[in-house]
């Protein structure tokens, strides 16, 4: 068109690329708005128009371009477009969607410019929009597969840290919870539990969940008809994709869905091999996942899916063999312990102790073993609490009838395993006990409780056999060692003491012997063979009998011991066997002595300190590398000598060098050199050694002849009044006094013995009372006397006092420092 | 534990205790306490002390107590003491009455049956 209104002649030489702008404007390939600042449309092309529908007098004047936008582009065009147009002037490809007159949106690429007045304020804006309707579908595609391509990634991450796991998990337990963990990060599950398949009981035992809540929660046998058993019978994959399918195949199953609001179920089979070779594979469990809405699995999940569950299914096998591998290792280690624990004790109700203590807790929360030894039979109990004790007894009877185990199994009312323990064919007793119920029935735990049955069996068959022998062995010993030795001669006393060793240990080869030669000679003996048990007791009675034979009048020490040289060529046992033997002269006061191999014996004179006796010494009897040459010593010995013999249990300690026990020996013996005769051998051995000692001790200390005065010193206990008496009767009957002045002496003396421990010494337990009693040709002198502090004779002691008066000739007090009563009495009976 | 020094037999109507061994003050308590158990609620009591071998004041004490509990609820006492010993001279030096003594335990177990 021309503005001259006349044909217009230059169209036809325009060029075809020569547009007409106004044409250009109105069609150009994308659309033209002018707007004012505030947005309202002044100018709009064609092409605007075309894609979008609307009638120019629609737009012109009346809608801002704003309001062409779907709802959320209009908040994009306040928030970004607008204010950015306004700091530049100018926007570029903004991606906006505008709503066609038919309401239907448009995907728009949008550039808009600003063109500002002189004065810079804003005039006009100009956008040109773009269609970019398939670029949008391009790019939203792109978004899907990369979002698709994450995911599965992102499972496969998953997956891989699941084996990873898996490949770490060393036990049945630990592959489980990692498999537990797979289906929610991969599959979006909403929960997942696992059964394993238990061979041994023949069931599928729910094991772990992460919803506990959800599903049936019981174990079941393999046969049952739960889909869960189902799937672990087929061995394959099973997807239930909704509740219909559910409710068709599997009720159960459809019920716990329900309840627990899944739409969707996957029960995958833990298998050992591939899917492919089904014949081979073997199921060791169930793994079953769920979803809260109905999930369709594409065919590269339901891949990933299977493979997970070889993956586990090898996992399993591995972890099996490991636990079974873990579990034969440490009833290897349990049953090792058991036996080496057993050797430990040698006596049998200690080691049936034993027995029920490695059992409880370890194997199992009660046990009791029960023997038909001895009249009463033996026992012994752990743990607790015990079964019904009636079916208890039926079944042990049982079990000691037939000999052959009875295992736990479950619904047994007595709930315990009991075996019989047998040895050399003969049932020595049972072992019960209650084990877990899951390690009921497992063959390999039946196998292991024989064996355990079978190791108790012979440990306390061999205790009992020890038990026997020691028992023997201690009734020989204590028949030999409890032949009276010579008393009643005032020209003598002897004083004896064996004790045996205190942990449980056999009976040594120690022993001790005196006895009469002639009617004045005495022989005394202490010796010790070696080794322990029945063949030394009977070796030690042999060698005893020897002495006695081979002593007599003429020979003395050194030919006797030449004569257990030759009887030990006979007696083999007796080899090695040490000897201290002595002869003592009692009119004479003559003391001849030889050691064979023997610790030297310890003398103690009146006056003076103790001596260790060094003379005499050769080798043990039939020693072939020590000198044989029997020599023997003669000593004179002043009358009130003690003479002390003894083993080396009395100076072998294991803390201490056997010189310093020497030592200490004879300190202690100088020490007790007061004390009465009586009981002076066990107070040694309780001081040198104590009561729990792991050697046999034996003792025997000779008093010879009668002391011109008698010195004792006492504790302040009333049981060494009774020790008192005894020496100074002796020692009385040795000045061969009279009965009634004996008697009269003995009562005085005691009484004030006992009144200064009463009243003395009543707060103080360590104070010592001495005693001297002297002897003339008519008259009896004792002295007593206390440190302590007198307390005045109470009405209870008065008795005593007076009984002192009466009792004695003459009796004087004096309270000094402590307390001297001094007590005389005429020889012969009161006139 | 007192059973090496006392025991216990029927006499007729007489529960008849045996001492034996030495009766001192480490003893005599224990002693005493086993026979006062045997003998609160007897009707007579015989006391063996012939196999005594050493009394002294502290079994002094306790016979003087068994005795005189007897002697109040009006039951008869005997203490047979042989012919000599310790026991004997003991109780003599004490002074105790002669009508307690006996010197057979048959025929004092007679005597109280009167």
């Amino acid at each position: 068109m021309s503005e001259s209104g006349g044909p217009d002649v230059t169209s036809e030489l325009r060029l075809p690329w020569d547009d007409d702008p106004e044409d250009l404007y109105e069609h150009a390939p994308c659309g033209y708005l002018t707007t004012l600042p505030d947005g309202t449309i002044v100018r709009v092309n064609q092409t605007f128009l075309d894609w979008t529908g609307y009638e120019r007098s629609a737009l012109i004047g009346h809608l801002r371009f704003r309001d062409l936008l779907t709802p959320g582009y209009q908040i994009y065009h306040e928030t970004h477009y607008a204010p950015l147009l306004t700091m530049q002037s100018q926007v570029h490809e903004i991606a906006l969607e505008v709503v066609r007159a038919d309401g239907s949106p448009v995907s728009v690429l949008v550039n808009s410019t600003l063109e500002r007045a002189a004065g810079g304020a804003p005039r006009v804006i100009r956008t040109t929009v773009f269609d970019a309707t398939e670029r949008r579908g391009y790019e939203k595609e792109l978004l899907h597969a990369r979002q698709i391509a994450e995911a599965a990634e992102k499972r496969v991450r998953v997956l891989q840290q699941i084996v990873a796991d898996l490949a770490a998990a060393p036990t049945e337990a630990e592959v489980a919870e990692a498999v537990l963990r797979a289906p929610e990060p991969a599959f979006e599950a909403t929960s997942s539990s696992i059964y394993l398949v238990d061979v041994e009981r023949d069931q599928l035992i729910a094991v772990a969940s992460t919803d506990p809540t959800t599903g049936n929660w019981d174990d079941m046998p393999r046969s049952s008809g739960r889909a869960v058993a189902e799937v672990a019978r087929r061995g394959d994959l099973h997807v239930v994709h909704n509740l219909a399918e559910a409710d068709e195949h599997f009720p159960d199953l459809a019920r716990t869905m329900t309840a627990s609001g899944r739409k969707t179920v996957v029960l995958l089979p833990l298998t050992t091999g591939p899917a492919e070779e089904q014949a081979g594979a073997t199921v060791l469990g169930v793994l079953a996942f769920s979803f809260a809405d109905e999930r369709e699995l594409s065919d590269g999940e339901l891949r990933v899916i299977r493979l997970l569950g070889q993956q586990a299914g090898q996992a399993l096998d591995r972890a099996r063999l490991y636990d079974d591998l873990q579990r034969r290792e440490e009833r290897a280690a349990f049953l090792a312990g058991t036996t080496r624990a057993l050797d430990e004790e040698h006596r049998l109700l200690q080691r049936g102790r034993r027995l029920v203590e490695r059992v409880v807790p370890e194997i199992a929360d009660w046990a009791t073993v029960r023997l038909h030894i001895g009249s009463a039979g033996l026992r012994e109990d752990a743990g607790g609490p015990g079964p019904d004790e009636e079916l208890l007894a039926e079944r042990i009877t049982e079990v000691t009838r037939s000999v052959m185990p009875v295992f736990a199994t479950d619904g047994d009312e007595l709930g315990c395993t009991v075996l019989p323990i047998t040895a050399r064919g003969r049932v020595l007793g049972t072992l019960s006990l209650r084990m877990a119920a899951y390690r009921r029935g497992a063959e390999a735990e039946q196998a292991f409780l024989v064996d355990l049955a079978d190791r108790a069996g012979l440990a306390l068959e061999n205790a009992r056999l020890y038990e026997q022998e020691r028992a023997i062995a201690r009734s020989l010993q204590r028949s030999l060692l409890a032949t009276d030795v010579p008393s009643g001669d005032p020209r003598f006393a002897l004083e004896t003491h064996y004790q045996a060793a205190g942990r449980d240990l056999e009976v040594g080869g120690d022993w001790f012997d005196a006895f009469l030669i002639t009617p004045n000679r005495l022989a005394v003996v202490v010796g010790d063979v070696v080794g322990r048990g029945l063949e030394a007791a009977s070796t030690m009675g042999q060698l005893r009998s020897a002495i006695r034979a081979l002593a007599n009048a003429a020979g003395g020490p050194a030919r006797l011991l030449e004569g257990l040289d030759l009887f030990c060529q006979r007696v083999e046992s007796a080899r090695m066997a040490t000897v201290v033997y002595g002869e003592v002269d009692l009119d004479a006061c003559e003391l001849v002595y030889a050691c064979a191999g023997h610790l030297p014996p310890l003398l103690h004179q009146p006056a003076g300190s103790a001596e260790f006796l060094l003379q005499a010494r050769s080798g043990p009897i039939g020693t072939r590398a020590g000198d044989r040459r029997r020599t023997e010593h003669r000593m004179r010995l002043a009358p009130g000598s003690r003479l002390l013999f003894y083993t080396d249990g009395l100076v072998e300690r294991r803390d201490r060098p056997i010189d310093r026990g020497f030592e200490v020996l004879n300190r202690e013996f100088s020490r007790l050199r007061g004390a009465p005769l009586k009981g002076l051998t066990e107070a040694l051995s309780d001081t040198m050694v104590g009561r729990d000692h792991g050697d046999d001790v034996c003792l025997l200390c000779l008093t010879l002849g009668a002391e011109e005065r008698l010195e004792r010193t006492l504790g302040a206990d009333p049981l060494q009044i009774a020790l008192l008496r005894s020496d100074m009767r002796a020692w009385l009957i040795a000045h061969e006094v009279d009965q009634d002045c004996m008697d009269a002496v003995l009562l005085g003396c005691s009484e004030a013995v006992a009144n200064a421990i009463e009243h003395a010494y009543r707060d103080d337990p360590f104070g010592v009372v001495d005693v001297a009693a002297t002897i003339t040709g008519d008259a009896v002198e004792i002295r007593v006397t206390d440190h302590g502090t007198w307390r005045g004779p109470g009405q209870s002691r008065g008795r005593g006092m007076q009984l002192i008066d009466e009792a004695m000739d003459d009796v004087m007090v004096d309270r000094g420092d402590g307390t001297t009563v001094t007590m005389r009495r005429h020889r012969g009976a009161r006139s | 534990m007192t059973d090496q020094w006392v025991t216990f037999s029927r006499r007729g109507v007489a529960e008849a205790v045996h001492l034996k061994g030495e009766i001192d003050l480490a003893n005599a308590h224990d002693i005493g306490r086993a026979i006062v158990a045997r003998t609160t609620t007897a009707d007579a009591v015989l006391i063996d002390l012939t196999a005594v071998s050493f009394l002294d004041s502290a079994g002094v004490r306790l016979l003087d107590l068994i005795v005189g509990e007897l002697d109040e609820r009006g039951k008869p006492i005997r203490l047979v003491v042989g012919e000599r010993g310790a026991a004997r001279m003991t109780l003599q030096l004490c002074a105790f009455r002669n009508d307690l003594f006996a010197i057979d335990l048959d025929r004092a177990a007679e005597e109280l049956g009167r």
